[in-house]
């Protein structure tokens, strides 16, 4: 191999591990820094692609709000190969970051409008980048309604989060758990997150709905939506699919003939009308 | 137009060598063709499309995508010399010019182009197909191209770097031959109407879910209708450590495969051999259809042949059309 | 770029392929167009042969414990302590206190070569292979009634055959280009039955599919002849004139309604009877097994049973016909034609024949060789731990993954007093080795494999083995030399090939020049034969094709209570045995990453598991928890574990029972109980 140091749309920067907190039993929230100095320059909704020498690379979606500055934020499940390792690194670690990737979502369309946000599992990460965008400027938005749905109590991500949320005034926030389980203190609502919708009064000429979360909730999701009269165009989702390369190539994240990837992962649902297996 | 003996090409595409690392159909020891180096084995530019992948040449099985030494400095190969390729069929031609927007779509793939750009190629065309059957005209989207008629290659270039390399050969096209080129009959692959049948039966939903099933019974998973096919582009990525580096290369990969889509909490959009079998030909005949607006099938027949039990893009089609062709697009 | 044609470094069928190389290093693959078999096609393993070939796991070193500890050191220090410590047991312990494994993933030369190196330069009997594990009961039962343990017929044959009863073999997963080839038969006409309790893919294509209990094949097929004979479907002509013994087989045979049968196998009579007819009316019928006949503690009888079927309808000697055992591994053929068994040299000439031995003798240079028979590599494991076996030479191979009730196997190796490993990698085995050898793998070195239709095929050497690792035979040439032998001196293993033709009649026309590009089918006896691409065509090759007397024999270990499932094993489509090769190709990986068990729906509901979660399986000999795949493909009440995964290794479950005339283990039965894991 001829060889020669020099960049590739494949070779990852250096970022550095700030700081690491344990969210739950499977998740931890990592906040990293490019070594270089730059900022990430993402936009909420898009994600990186996280690269591990000898663990090769992962879709993370950015946990964090690019009006955070100095560093960005990836909340990461323990699921497989690299995010297992990823768990056993700390603070001062280095790791690799490609991106920012992706379609975010589209600010210009949510600007003043009252915003449903609607998350299940780790699906509150990428909204949480939305969540802070949408603290950090308050003005731009109407009135923001968080529901977020965990598997049980054990596993309710970004607890201080949450409660700050809810302290600060900007939102209000509904939480269910799917079960509890027994020994835990949990008091809130339990069920899943889509039966939160049926009592919340809803102006479907005003609404934007956003929803993040595993392939499961999103039907029950946009039904609910759908009795309240919020049409596709106003309805904005996030897709996750195993994206190996981040910039449209591998073929991985394909939908028909859309790149979750590129055309996503934030996608409005009107444009997934007639594409098979999308949601 | 230039002309050169059959004889005449080994020395030729020898005397390129100099400037070019040189891929050229050569004649394999179990008596089937590839592209080679002109030292691999007899030339053998006649005799057709080759069975495996043509852009395998800028796109290979295996391909490494950078190294990274202890230090954490990283290395990205680079070709030293550009390559010349003379043996894409038309058809082919029209594979690589598929792909070749594809890599340079959005993001641009530079691994791809770092051989890709510098490259020469060459199209065969005229009476050199299998037993000497017709093969269809280039007439550009390359740098040359090889035109066999009665017993000679006619030259034609169609950029600089192709007029420069044909500015070596001495010989003058006679005006007799080049009409004779000019003549010659376009020709019309049967198969290509059933594919574009099969495509409009797929973009207005008119196949049911139980035919994948019925076809995909017979897949093995051997994957090698991707692997063979020369518009398909999908990798994984693979890391191996070695005590003083890290190499990250990219394989070839193929979405008949389970682990394809799976995620790494176990859901997978492609779950059963049906949805995957629908995918493979659904992205050729339809998803390529409305993000190119183009078929991403150019009807080489690469897949037909090397499918262990028979359900390459075309058996499908042909199937496909049989039973569902009653019903009308719109 | 180069381009190398070779053979695919996994199964049996023997595809062949180009390996394509770039500087040095492997870039890819690229199917064989023109081959009798490839076809232009391979399988997912064949399409990924170079996926593992340049690994960072390769060993690159020759390695010595020390300390209890493995380090690198030279060839010269290892290669000599290597022969001191097997010389010093056989002085204290005498010469059959070691064993010697080959490997079915060797070449013929380097079979042939280790063969003489255990007999001539050793004076010991003792060496074996993995065929002992997977078909030994072939050897056994077919040379018995045939006189040759091989396929009868060709793959080509399948085009040809009318009805195709494929027995215990998931064709389109363990030899999936003949898998395919059987599938594309069916589409163009031809029947399929498939006797096999899982519903692997090839059922979907059968007539008719027979769900038989695992080890009740010998019922199936008794009864099936005796629906043969009661309806006068036996091919008369053909027992008259090239079978004996056929009244007295008849009279077992006649004992087996269908309704007995049924009683044991678990099948309608009816479906018996169905089989029977189509198979015995079929104007030509060609039967395919596999592991799922010979890993039986009645696997020799159950390979009889088979050749009767065969015999007793006519069914061999014509195309589209025949019995056809599918060979597990790329060379496993050859390793059995090499000799690298306790009893016979190559070409299966006896060791306690004096003619023969007087034959090796004298073209090895004198000397005396040992007479009476090795002990099979089943046998040497209960005597490794019982102190009579005290040096083991293992060539490619990884007993503690591949062999039967894995504590037990490694409770033997660990009481030896030396164990060498030659191999690719650091398997499992060689983790316990005292001395490990860095072998060079398939594409970095010259030489043969025989393929399961007994076709010898060019191996080429596409690039250079990593550091210091170097052929198999190149390292026993270097053994015989410290040994004090001068007479293993190889320019090539073209020379070597050389010698095996002289000295084996079946191999007696075989030059590698010869083989180019596609081969030749033995018997192939002078250097003008074509070579022979169907057996048994005019007498059978021990003249008449003899009725073996069997009867039925239930598994050693049956359900009960306590142990209340039948626990059968086998491989996957992606991973190749104990997964050293497999495990390290990224796609292959990928496609099956971790151990898992199938389990029937029902099944599940009962011990309320759910697809994916984890279950925990025991046997008399251990347990293991993994995950479970809950599906249809096994009845209720079986469960089926392939046993590449170290974390998960089937052969910690597995019974160590052997056939007592080919001491092949019972793989495929098992009694376990499962419940919800943790």
């Amino acid at each position: 191999m001829n060889a020669s140091a020099t960049v590739s749309l494949y070779t990852p920067r250096a970022a550095e591990i700030v700081s690491v907190a344990d969210l739950t039993p499977e998740e931890r929230l990592f906040r990293l820094r490019l070594c270089d100095g730059s900022e990430l320059g993402h936009q909420p909704g898009q994600f990186v692609q996280l690269s591990i020498p000898g663990f090769t690379e992962a879709p993370i979606s950015i946990a964090s709000s690019p009006s955070r500055k100095g560093c960005f934020e990836l909340a990461i499940r323990r699921a497989g190969f690299l995010t297992g390792e990823m768990h056993l690194k700390k603070t001062g670690d280095l790791v690799g970051i490609r991106g920012p990737f992706g379609n975010p979502f589209n600010l210009a369309e949510l600007f003043d409008r009252e915003l449903l946000l609607i998350s299940g599992g780790c699906g509150l990460a990428p909204l949480r980048s939305l969540i802070q965008y949408c603290g950090d400027f308050p003005g731009r938005f109407g009135r923001v309604r968080i529901l977020y749905g965990a598997r049980n109590p054990e596993f309710i991500l970004f607890r201080d989060d949450l409660q700050q949320w809810i302290d600060s005034g900007s939102f209000s926030c509904s939480l269910t758990v799917d079960n509890v389980t027994s020994g835990s203190c949990y008091e809130g609502a339990t069920g899943f997150v889509h039966n939160l919708i049926s009592t919340l009064d809803i102006n479907p000429a005003d609404c934007s709905a956003v929803i993040v979360g595993p392939p499961l909730m999103y039907r029950a999701v946009i039904d609910q939506l759908h009795c309240k009269g919020l049409p596709d165009d106003r309805i904005f989702l996030s897709l996750e699919r195993q994206m190996r390369c981040g910039v449209g190539k591998c073929g991985h994240c394909t939908i028909d003939h859309l790149y979750c990837c590129q055309d996503g992962p934030v996608f409005r649902l009107d444009q997934l009308a007639g594409v098979k297996g999308a949601i | 137009m230039k002309t050169i003996a059959d004889l005449e090409l080994v020395g030729f595409f020898r005397q390129l060598a100099s400037d070019y690392d040189i891929r050229v159909p050569v004649l394999l020891p179990d008596g089937g063709r590839a592209f080679g180096s002109i030292d691999d084995g007899a030339l053998a530019l006649g005799g057709g499309a080759l069975p495996t992948k043509p852009t395998a040449v800028f796109f290979p099985q295996d391909d490494t995508l950078f190294a990274q030494g202890s230090g954490g400095e990283l290395l990205v190969p680079e070709h030293s010399r550009p390559l010349f390729i003379a043996g894409f069929t038309a058809l082919d031609l029209r594979c690589l010019k598929f792909i070749d927007r594809f890599f340079a779509d959005g993001f641009r793939d530079d691994v791809y182009f770092r051989t890709r750009e510098s490259a020469v190629v060459a199209t065969v065309s005229g009476y050199c197909g299998p037993d000497g059957a017709l093969l269809p005209l280039a007439n550009g989207d390359c740098d040359l191209e090889f035109i066999a008629l009665r017993g000679q290659w006619l030259v034609r270039a169609y950029s600089n770097k192709g007029e420069a390399i044909a500015l070596l050969i001495p010989g003058e096209a006679s005006a007799d031959a080049v009409a004779e080129v000019g003549a010659l009959a376009a020709i019309v692959n049967p198969d290509e109407e059933v594919i574009k049948a099969a495509s409009a039966l797929l973009l207005v939903d008119a196949v049911p879910d139980s035919f994948w099933e019925e076809i995909a019974v017979n897949c093995i998973q051997c994957s090698g209708c991707n692997l063979v096919c020369p518009t398909c582009t999908c990798f994984g990525v693979q890391d191996w450590r070695y005590a003083d580096r890290l190499e990250r290369s990219r394989m070839w990969d193929s979405c008949q495969l389970d682990g394809f889509m799976r995620e790494a909490g176990g859901h997978n959009p492609l779950g059963t051999d049906a949805l995957r079998t629908r995918r493979r030909i659904h992205h050729k005949l339809a998803a390529d259809m409305t993000k190119w607006g183009e078929l991403g099938c150019f009807v080489c027949g690469r897949c037909d042949a090397t499918c262990p039990t028979g359900i390459g893009i075309v058996a499908i089609a042909r199937q496909m059309v049989a039973q569902y062709g009653s019903f009308q697009a719109g | 770029m180069k381009r190398t044609l070779t053979v695919c470094p996994y199964c049996g069928t023997g595809c062949m392929l180009h390996l394509l190389s770039e500087g040095g290093r492997l870039i890819g693959v690229e199917p064989s167009s023109t081959h009798p078999i490839s076809r232009g096609g391979l399988c997912i393993k064949g399409w990924n042969a170079f996926g593992f070939v340049h690994h960072p796991d390769r060993l690159t070193e020759p390695l010595v414990r020390k300390d209890g500890v493995l380090v690198p050191t030279g060839w010269q220090e290892a290669l000599s302590m290597v022969v001191r410590g097997l010389q010093s047991v056989q002085a204290r312990h005498g010469k059959d206190a070691i064993m010697f494994a080959s490997s079915a993933k060797a070449t013929n030369e380097e079979n042939f070569l280790l063969m003489k190196l255990a007999r001539r330069v050793f004076g010991t009997n003792n060496i074996d292979h993995c065929a002992r594990l997977c078909h030994s009961s072939t050897v056994t039962g077919l040379a018995e009634t045939f006189g040759s343990g091989a396929m009868t017929n060709s793959i080509d044959c399948i085009d040809r055959a009318k009805l195709i009863f494929v027995i215990g073999s998931n064709t389109t997963e363990q030899h999936p280009l003949i898998g395919s080839r059987i599938i594309r038969a069916v589409n163009k006409g031809a029947q399929l039955i498939v006797a096999d309790n899982r519903r692997i893919r090839l059922s979907r294509h059968a007539n008719l599919h027979l769900r038989h209990r695992n080890g009740s094949d010998v019922a199936l097929l008794l009864a099936m002849m005796h629906v043969i004979l009661a309806e006068g479907l036996e091919d008369r002509e053909f027992i008259a004139a090239r079978c004996e013994n056929f009244e007295e087989f008849a009279a077992i045979a006649r004992d087996w309604p269908p309704e007995r049968a049924a009683a044991i196998t678990g099948l309608g009579a009816e479906e018996v009877v169905a089989a029977a007819r189509l198979y015995a009316t079929s104007p030509a019928a060609m039967i395919f097994y596999s592991m799922g006949i010979t890993q039986h503690s009645h696997g020799v009888d159950n390979v009889r049973a088979v050749a009767a079927l065969a015999m007793l309808t006519g069914n061999i000697g014509r195309p589209g016909t025949g019995v056809n055992p599918l060979r597990g591994q790329n060379n496993v053929q050859g390793g059995c034609d090499m000799g690298v068994l306790p009893d016979l040299y190559s070409g299966y000439q006896k060791v306690s024949d004096p003619v023969v031995r007087e034959k090796f003798r004298a073209a090895w240079g004198g000397g005396p060789l040992p007479e009476t028979p090795g002990l099979p590599l089943t046998l040497a494991m209960n005597a490794a731990s019982k102190g009579q076996i005290r040096a083991m030479f293992i060539m490619g191979e990884n007993p503690i993954i591949s062999d039967p009730d894995q504590s037990h196997a490694r409770e033997a190796l660990q009481s030896l007093e030396l164990l060498v490993v030659q191999d690719i990698f650091l398997t499992e085995t060689a983790q316990l080795a005292d001395v490990v050898l860095p072998a060079a793998c398939f594409a970095e070195k010259d030489g043969t494999f025989t393929n399961t239709e007994r076709r010898i095929q060019l191996v080429q050497k596409g690039v250079e083995p990593p550091g210091e690792a170097r052929a198999d035979w190149q390292i026993i040439c270097e053994l015989a030399r410290h040994a004090g032998s001068q007479v293993m001196n190889y320019e090539d293993t073209a020379q070597i090939m050389a010698e095996i033709a002289s000295l084996t009649p079946a191999y007696g026309g075989v030059t590698h020049q010869r083989l180019a590009p596609y081969g030749l089918q033995w018997p192939c006896p002078s250097a003008d034969h074509a070579g022979t691409p169907l057996l048994h065509t005019v007498q059978f090759s021990r003249g008449k094709g003899r009725f073996a007397l069997i009867g039925y024999r239930q598994p050693a270990e049956m359900t009960d209570a306590r142990f209340p499932y039948t626990l059968t094993t086998g491989r996957t489509y992606f991973h190749w045995h104990t997964g050293s090769m497999t495990r390290r190709t990224h796609l292959l990986h990928r496609e099956e990453p971790k151990a898992f068990v199938e389990i029937n729906p029902v099944d599940a509901a009962a011990i309320g598991v759910r697809n994916g979660g984890l279950v925990t399986v025991a046997s008399r000999r251990g347990e293991l928890t993994v995950a479970a795949r809950v599906t249809g493909t096994v009845p209720e009440k079986v469960l089926f574990m392939p046993f590449h995964f170290m974390e998960g290794a089937a052969n910690a479950l597995t019974n160590n029972v052997l056939d007592p005339e080919s001491h092949i283990p019972e793989f495929k039965v098992a009694a376990v109980s499962i419940r919800r894991g943790q």
